[in-house]
């Protein structure tokens, strides 16, 4: 694909029927807080729950379509004040700090906010955000048990705003190319789809529990999970070790990988009848997410197979060699990715989050007369502005994103509990096992539930 | 009774107690094994040793609770991580026996005596087996001030109705400061709670940072 082919930031806009430059003011608080009515400016208010880190990230990114005039950072907000300080002073004059978040949602005049907490924050802040009519930018994994994954669904529905999961790699360009191929059976019927990651690490320094730094609340970092002491080795960043909190490398890069996969199969909406993992844990330290890790699960009519493996380094298939002058560059994250096995061959992809990279033959196929197109998204971004102005879905909307979480929570669950699990769909739980129907829920620390 | 019958019922006894008392010896062989593989200097040894945990069973919870606290942080996570693959392995469908087992084995451990770091993992333990047995001695802990949410949660989860009464009266005996919190358990069983409004959405903190 040429680069001309994507849409820019501008162009949206211009398609989305905007005149941004021409409005200087924004619109009173509220109009846009309902999906799918443009309000009379195009602007949209937005507020950052989580700044540091991928969260700074992310306000970044906002700021660099605030520049465009598609939105207006007015709050950010984080319970490290170091974190907020730094972000303060990157999001510019005017928009002010919060240490709560709660305080960011009684705001009338925001109309968007951008999650980019901790993964055991994000179904609370979901269902809250929702529940006081806030469109929804949240990082990915969507949720951390299955029960917050069903009550985020239904907040979402019941106040009707739009969500967006940061599981981008669906808005890749390359990812566009991959889709198309493979939906136009270049490599036959597929029934197994093999996902590859790299090790999870393991803590070889392990420290002592300790007082937290200063700046940081503990408590409400902690926020739904249950008390326990501060340690330096689970906190900003290294709590995706943790499975209680990250749940490992399943939780963070499957909710990227097995994305795209449930994309391309066109699987959003079902999930697997029987969940099997296997995995080594960490032999010292804090962490306990599986450094290595196979986990299957079959899905029925139509039948097919998606496998996670974490595996060591040496068996991890050899990336592409490219000139650097694809669309999407050279690989720089070799280290996962997925083999698509149909009967007629095989497709390889590389990342799957922020980079997806495609194999030359996706990207150099030419889809003859009636070949069947894909949605292209104009951006992750771009994607859900569409959404909270036309109402229309997201490429990675609430469902999606919690069926991707939910097989990460489940192939987590089979893993601790070294047993195959049957799941249903349907009803959206485990079957046949109390104990494991007891672990898609854990009850949350007052005040901070869903 | 007459001899015979007398001699059938001594060798019947005896026959038990030699049965108990192997039982018995491979308990306290494997029990040991276990401990003595926690303890290990040896970091591939001791993950092995708190992988294999469940085979040891209930008589493992107590000895393993003990090395909970040891002063060298891998034995004691090896010991917590042990105790938790234990609690796993014993509530496998339909293994009631030796879930009930281990679970009045973790009831124990919820006295006084024992430092509240290792009854916090307990409570959570006890969450996860879901039983009835330990809704008296969770619901004691609600008048604990380190342990009262923990246990607050742990009553959440067992699915009893017991477990609900017990947060009902529970609720009512609460300080004033615990009201909100035991009124966000009942809300979540499907109970109504005059007064102490859900909280969730109301913002407590504030920062000190100005706009630029």
């Amino acid at each position: 694909m040429k680069q001309s082919d994507q849409l820019n930031r501008r162009q949206f806009l211009a398609a989305a029927g905007t005149a941004v430059a021409s409005v200087p003011y924004l619109i009173p608080s509220g109009v846009l807080a309902a999906r799918g009515r443009a309000g009379a400016n195009e602007r949209i208010t937005t507020a950052h729950i989580g700044v540091g880190g991928r969260g700074g990230g992310l306000m970044r990114e906002v700021k660099g379509f605030q520049e465009e005039g598609l939105t207006k950072i007015v709050a950010v907000c984080d319970i490290d004040r170091s974190r907020l300080a730094k972000a303060l002073e990157q999001a510019g004059a005017g928009v002010e700090p919060y240490h709560d978040y709660r305080y960011v949602l009684e705001r009338k005049d925001i109309d968007a906010v951008v999650i980019g907490t901790p993964d055991h924050w994000h179904g609370v802040q979901v269902v809250h955000a929702a529940e006081c009519g806030k469109h929804i930018y949240c990082e990915k994994p969507a949720c951390c048990t299955i029960e917050e994954g069903k009550a985020m669904v239904a907040a979402v529905k019941k106040s009707n705003v739009s969500v967006q999961i940061g599981s981008q790699g669906r808005s890749q360009p390359e990812a566009y190319l991959a889709h198309r191929y493979l939906v136009n059976g270049n490599v036959g019927h597929i029934s197994r789809v093999d996902c590859f990651h790299y090790p999870s690490p393991e803590d070889n320094n392990p420290v002592p529990d300790s007082d937290p730094p200063a700046e940081l609340d503990w408590d409400m970092w902690l926020g739904p999970l249950r008390w326990r002491p501060y340690n330096k080795k689970y906190c900003h960043g290294t709590f995706r070790w943790l499975l209680e909190s990250g749940g490992g490398q399943i939780r963070d890069r499957g909710a990227h990988v097995m994305s795209c996969a449930m994309w391309w199969m066109g699987a959003d909406g079902t999930g697997p009848v029987t969940v099997e993992a296997t995995g080594t844990p960490p032999t010292k330290g804090l962490w306990d997410s599986a450094v290595l890790m196979d986990v299957t699960y079959t899905f029925k009519n139509p039948d097919w197979v998606l496998t996670w493996r974490q595996m060591p380094n040496d068996q991890l298939p050899p990336a592409e060699q490219r000139t650097g002058k694809e669309p999407g560059g050279k690989i720089s994250r070799p280290g996962y990715g997925a083999i698509y096995r149909g009967d007629k061959g095989e497709f390889i992809h590389w990342g799957g989050d922020g980079g997806t990279w495609a194999e030359k033959k996706a990207r150099e196929w030419e889809p003859l007369a009636g070949a069947r197109d894909v949605y292209k998204s104009p951006g992750h971004f771009e994607d859900w502005f569409n959404g909270i102005k036309t109402g229309a879905n997201t490429i990675m909307n609430i469902e999606a994103g919690v069926g991707v979480a939910n097989l990460c929570i489940l192939g987590n669950l089979s893993y601790i509990l070294g047993r195959k699990l049957q799941w249903d769909q349907a009803k959206q739980t485990i079957v046949g096992d109390e104990l494991a129907q007891r672990m898609m829920s854990r009850p949350q620390r007052h005040p901070y539930h869903l | 009774m007459s001899m015979n019958n007398l001699n059938n019922v001594s060798l019947a006894a005896g026959a038990a107690g030699i049965l108990t008392a192997t039982v018995g010896a491979a308990e306290n062989k494997a029990v040991g094994e276990l401990l003595a593989g926690i303890r290990n200097a040896s970091d591939k040894v001791r993950t092995e040793a708190w992988l294999n945990a469940g085979k040891a069973g209930a008589p493992a919870v107590k000895p393993l609770a003990a090395v909970m606290t040891d002063s060298d942080l891998e034995v004691a996570r090896a010991a917590t991580r042990a105790l938790w693959r234990l609690v796993r392995d014993a509530a496998w469908p339909r293994a009631n026996k030796q879930k009930q087992a281990v679970e009045i084995e973790l009831i124990g451990l919820l006295g006084d005596k024992n430092p509240v770091s290792v009854r916090r993992e307990v409570l959570w333990m006890l969450s996860e087996i879901g039983g009835r047995n330990s809704i008296k001695a969770v619901a004691r802990l609600l008048k604990n001030s380190e342990l009262r949410e923990d246990a607050r949660m742990a009553l959440e989860r067992i699915p009893a109705k017991g477990a609900t009464a017990a947060l009902q009266a529970g609720f009512e005996a609460a300080p004033e400061d615990f009201k909100a919190n035991m009124a966000q358990s009942l809300r979540k069983r499907g109970q109504e709670v005059t007064g102490y409004p859900c909280q969730k959405l109301v913002p407590k903190k504030k920062t000190d940072l100005k706009p630029l």
